[in-house]
């Protein structure tokens, strides 16, 4: 038996591990609301945050904290809060903007905090301030994605993203991706050879763009 | 021709062990002005800010993938689902039962070095098809006992929290580089032995002319016919040392150290629900799943190899030799996986 199956079990390996590769799947959930903050000229400095956590992960963030089953306080969650914002710079704090499209870059954030609701569900609030704040008369865009996958990125159902102080006519407008499945499947044997290389990604792919336009 | 496509197939399959790790691999050569994707590089190294168990994800996507990616969704949802539903007392066991199992097999096919380090060995090493079949369910058994004793001591007897589970999942994860690290300076030591004596009985001239190979396992080889009393064919009941040796239990510990960040995230929720002993029966049922599907990686790594044997068995001296670099190969690999793993755990501390 193994004469005859062992080539054919040989050649499968590479494809085990190969597709093993794209089994990578999320372990958290957020559901993102953002808003974008303008200054006082009209120019956009930054994006505020708020990235609510799912079940599992607020029960993990919340473990061990909190008095006489109460959600546990903000300074409670401070300690988490602050691992979870220092290595967001490596990630680039999963904020991936554009003006008319050229990548733009993001300071450390600010004024975070990490919070529990009554139900034990966690939200990390920050504020993401622009390298240097851009007019806002070119489109400017935003995605929020894990490159990686680990963590699967959404924006919430209603008014996910918001406008803060912005110059009146400016406009938000959410560009949904395209489905996944029905396109990627044609390219079956193509992406067999990508996964060897790191190459395109479901983080991004799956990733909803906020477009901003003024006047 | 023949022997020729064994020694292929083996290196194809070397290639495809350490394929899903390979960014890691490439980050130890110099990237700076060359076009290798060093952003990819460094996000296998990062450590994600929302990690349970250490560094995460760093996966490509692909066709299959985005076919599959709604089940495993499902999967998760219905674990979360289950744990809660047996809170409320409505029996859901068995479907948590289930969900993990699948869980644990979809789960495990997944990137990882414990893969990568098991398929490594049996590539390296002349085991027997069970006792890959039960290194590899060890390694899946270990990996759920390490999640349960974590989240059992520190969370439910300690009352520990997220960040102190946290930082203690990453000592784990460390300790789990060396000892692949030391798995593979093991197997690097032993394999390139057996190379450099293969290497010296293929160019001694003179008695190999009858075309029998000579497993050069010993130095003393070099000089040797068909009559010099050395042994010429491999006995497997030689090699087949008990499960148990001290190296294929380094190889256990190297590939199921490190506890997985879907079995902290059950445990802890199943916790939290108050039904913490619904999440260590899910641990289990998950490594159960993650045993299938690693046993079968196993199975195909000790065909590969033996495919590979049999093809160089009866050749001239070079398939031999090929043969013997292959595993080379395989246990230089295995060391290399762990040093890089190490060298970007030091750089990101």
């Amino acid at each position: 038996m193994s004469r005859r199956l062992a080539p054919l079990a040989a050649l499968l390996l590479p494809l085990l591990l190969a597709g093993g590769a794209a089994f990578a799947h999320p372990h958290v959930w957020v559901a993102v609301r953002s808003e974008v903050v303008f200054g006082p000229e009209g120019k956009i400095l930054g994006i505020r945050h708020a990235w609510e956590f799912d079940e599992m992960y607020s029960a993990y963030a919340v473990q061990g904290l909190g008095k006489d089953g109460k959600p546990p306080t903000r300074e409670e969650l401070a300690p988490l809060a602050k691992t979870n914002v220092e290595s967001l710079a490596e990630f680039e704090f999963f904020t991936f903007a554009k003006e008319a499209g050229a990548k733009l870059k993001f300071k450390e954030p600010v004024e975070v905090s990490l919070e529990s609701d009554e139900k034990k569900i966690v939200t990390l609030r920050f504020f993401l301030p622009l390298e240097t704040p851009i007019p806002a008369q070119k489109p400017f865009s935003f995605q929020v994605y894990d490159p990686t996958y680990f963590v699967s990125f959404g924006f919430e159902k209603e008014t996910p993203v918001k406008l803060a102080k912005a110059p009146s006519g400016c406009s938000v407008s959410l560009v949904e991706p395209k489905p996944l499945a029905a396109e990627e499947n044609k390219k079956l044997t193509e992406a067999f050879f990508q996964n060897f290389s790191p190459g395109a990604d479901f983080g991004i792919k799956l990733a909803t763009r906020a477009i901003v336009a003024c006047p | 021709m023949r022997r020729a496509a064994g020694a292929l197939i083996l290196l194809l399959s070397l290639m495809a062990a350490v394929g899903s790790r390979q960014s890691a691999i490439a980050g130890i050569f110099p990237t700076a002005d060359c076009r290798l994707p060093t952003a990819a590089i460094r996000l296998v190294q990062a450590k994600n800010p929302f990690a349970i168990a250490g560094r995460e994800g760093g996966a490509p996507a692909s066709g299959l993938g985005a076919t599959l990616l709604a089940w495993q969704e499902k999967f998760n949802r219905e674990l979360q689902q289950a744990a809660k539903a047996l809170k409320a007392g409505d029996g859901a066991f068995w479907t948590l039962a289930a969900a993990s199992f699948a869980y644990g097999v979809f789960h495990a096919a997944g990137p990882g070095h414990g893969k990568a380090v098991l398929a490594s060995y049996m590539i390296a090493s002349r085991i027997a098809l069970r006792r890959g079949v039960i290194l590899a369910a060890l390694a899946a058994l270990l990996q759920g006992g390490v999640a349960i004793a974590l989240v059992g001591l520190a969370a439910a007897l300690l009352g520990a929290t997220a960040t102190t589970m946290k930082a203690v999942a990453e000592r784990i994860e460390v300790a789990s580089y060396a000892a692949i690290a030391l798995v593979g300076l093991n197997l690097v030591w032993k394999k390139g032995d057996a190379l450099f004596s293969t290497l010296r009985a293929s160019c001694a001239p003179g008695p190999s002319r009858s075309g029998l190979y000579c497993e050069a396992v010993d130095a003393g080889a070099a000089q040797c016919g068909p009559d010099c009393g050395h042994q010429h064919a491999i006995d497997p009941t030689r090699l087949q040392r008990g499960v148990f040796s001290s190296e294929a239990l380094g190889a256990v510990v190297a590939a199921g150290l490190r506890p997985c960040s879907g079995a902290i995230l059950i445990l802890v929720f199943t916790l939290a629900q108050g039904v913490f002993w619904a999440g260590i029966a899910a641990t289990l049922c998950m490594a159960a799943g993650t045993a299938l599907t690693t046993a079968a990686l196993a199975a195909v790594a000790v065909f590969a190899r033996r495919r590979a044997e049999a093809w160089s068995a009866a050749g001239r001296a070079w398939t031999g030799v090929a043969l013997r670099g292959a595993e080379f190969a395989a246990a230089a690999l295995v060391l290399l996986l762990g040093v890089v793993l190490l060298a970007g755990w030091s750089s990101g501390a």
